[in-house]
């Protein structure tokens, strides 16, 4: 089992030593690839992280009448802090909120526009899911305390189909620019299997079975995989940092995706696409060359 | 051990390369195919190896049916069958010994048995001077023992020579016929597709004559023309 794996090993290396050209067009070929797929995910990464951004500085105002009560508002709380999708409940005193009111716009003479604080004891609801805003926003309505309800419901509701629609065209570009990555490697490792076709029928003549044929070149195609997926990923660590760098100067606070775990899962994800490609890859051009001669 | 029944091979152009043959050839027989080219010699030869299939018809080894035989169990069939082609079909870029010994490496054979084989079967053939030079330094007549080597190398019960001395000069046509009668000494079938006469009429064994398609004559101790 080792003696015929180092043995299948060592074929491969001589293969890729051989056709030295033509291993370096096929890595080519594939970083080029991995890296235009590395990019679309990085995109797609960037704009589900956008759309969360947004959804998570969405929330509700809940204005209540004046004359509710303080034990009414302590019991109301409550009862807000229960309901589903909601993240986080703060009460905002009318005195507070008018205070703040004042010290943002200290250019406005307010005491000689209103003599009393006209604003309402207020709740502030952030909730876990923006999709769910408009019902709650409705439901929020209809407690008896309830003077009114501000709420961002009609941006929410573009927020969400947005991010709905990216996925949608994010999974459908994913799976076709798996597929034409997956007919390249196919094709690429096809010319190194067709160019020793004379050996593969010698071997097949001298009594070689389909997977001691295969295996060679599966580790061939799996050395290919590996070695464009390191490629593409060094080129987009260093390609998408430098973009971080510039667009951050241009614009700060822009919520970019720059978390290590992210990243590092799109740039594993890069590899395990680049190696099972080049694998399967490999496997269906032998495939169909080998069978022709049993 | 070797029965050939009632096989007819038309290739998809229409043309009938084999019609009706039946043959019989038993454990350690001496057989000459013999006939003009494009008789069907070596169509007769490839089916026994599974290289082409009949049309109809069948093949029985060691009454195993080779028209039954699964995709999977075509490689071990060929391995108990060692094929000298008429191309020599070696590989350019490795060595004599590579050569020879890619034979057993297909067959999963440890590296010392490996070393010991090949170095045996190269000094029956006469190129262990020679093992590690590449094919194209070689002359065709060293180019064919090398072909020899690869064939009986794992030892296998039946030999096939198609046309092997069709390039070589009067000499070393007859060191290589005397290498086969050789091997054929050491309990293996042998079975020569040739046209060369001068070979057949000496060395005397079973010919089978081959015309058209069909067997025209089976004779013990025959010569190349009745």
């Amino acid at each position: 089992m080792i003696r015929d794996f180092l043995f299948f090993t060592s074929e491969a290396l001589i293969s890729i030593r051989r056709s030295g050209i033509m291993m370096i067009i096929s890595i080519a070929t594939i970083t080029v690839s991995l890296i235009v797929f590395g990019i679309f995910l990085l995109i797609s990464a960037n704009i589900s992280n956008l759309t969360n951004y947004f959804s998570s500085k969405l929330e509700i105002r809940v204005y209540l009448k004046d004359s509710t009560k303080q034990d009414e508002i302590d019991a109301l709380k409550l009862r807000f802090e229960a309901m589903p999708a909601v993240r986080k409940v703060e009460f905002i005193e009318k005195a507070a909120a008018w205070a703040e009111f004042k010290k943002n716009y200290p250019k406005i003479e307010l005491n000689t526009l209103v003599s009393d604080n006209p604003l309402p004891n207020a709740f502030r609801i952030v909730l876990s899911d923006s999709a769910k805003i408009t019902s709650i926003a409705t439901h929020l309505k209809g407690f008896e305390a309830v003077e009114d309800v501000g709420d961002m419901g009609a941006i929410a509701d573009r927020i969400t189909a947005f991010s709905r629609y990216t996925r949608i065209a994010g999974i459908i570009l994913v799976s076709l620019l798996t597929f034409a990555t997956l007919l390249i490697i196919v094709n690429t490792i096809r010319l190194t299997v067709i160019a020793r076709q004379d050996e593969i029928t010698i071997m097949q003549l001298v009594g070689a079975t389909i997977s001691f044929i295969r295996w060679p070149f599966i580790i061939e195609g799996l050395l290919i995989g590996i070695l464009g997926g390191v490629f593409a990923i060094i080129f987009l660590v260093f390609g998408y940092s430098f973009f971080v760098m510039r667009f951050q100067e241009n614009i700060p606070f822009f919520p970019l995706v720059y978390d290590h775990l992210t990243l590092n899962l799109i740039y594993l994800g890069i590899l395990l696409v680049g190696t099972s490609l080049g694998v399967f890859g490999a496997y269906l051009s032998v495939s169909r060359t080998v069978k022709n001669n049993y | 051990m070797i029965r050939v029944k009632n096989v007819r091979k038309v290739y998809p152009n229409g043309f009938v390369a084999l019609d009706g043959v039946d043959l019989h050839i038993s454990r350690n027989e001496f057989v000459y195919l013999v006939g003009q080219s494009g008789a069907g010699k070596s169509t007769l030869l490839n089916m026994l190896y599974k290289a082409e299939t009949p049309t109809s018809g069948d093949i029985y080894i060691d009454n195993i049916s080779l028209s039954g035989l699964a995709p999977k169990q075509v490689p071990y069939l060929r391995r108990s069958i060692g094929v000298i082609f008429q191309d020599y079909k070696l590989l350019p870029r490795r060595t004599v010994y590579e050569n020879v010994a890619f034979a057993l490496r297909v067959m999963h054979f440890s590296r010392s048995r490996i070393r010991r084989q090949v170095t045996q079967v190269l000094e029956l053939v006469g190129l262990q001077q020679k093992m590690h030079n590449y094919p194209s330094e070689l002359s065709g007549g060293e180019q064919q023992r090398i072909c020899i080597a690869r064939a009986i190398v794992n030892n296998p019960p039946v030999l096939l020579a198609d046309e092997p001395t069709g390039s070589l000069d009067p000499d070393t046509s007859w060191e290589i016929m005397q290498l086969l009668s050789k091997i054929n000494a050491r309990q293996t079938t042998v079975i020569v597709a040739t046209h060369n006469k001068a070979i057949v009429d000496d060395i005397r064994k079973r010919v089978v004559a081959v015309e058209n398609g069909r067997i025209i004559r089976d004779e013990q101790l025959g010569l190349y023309n009745p």
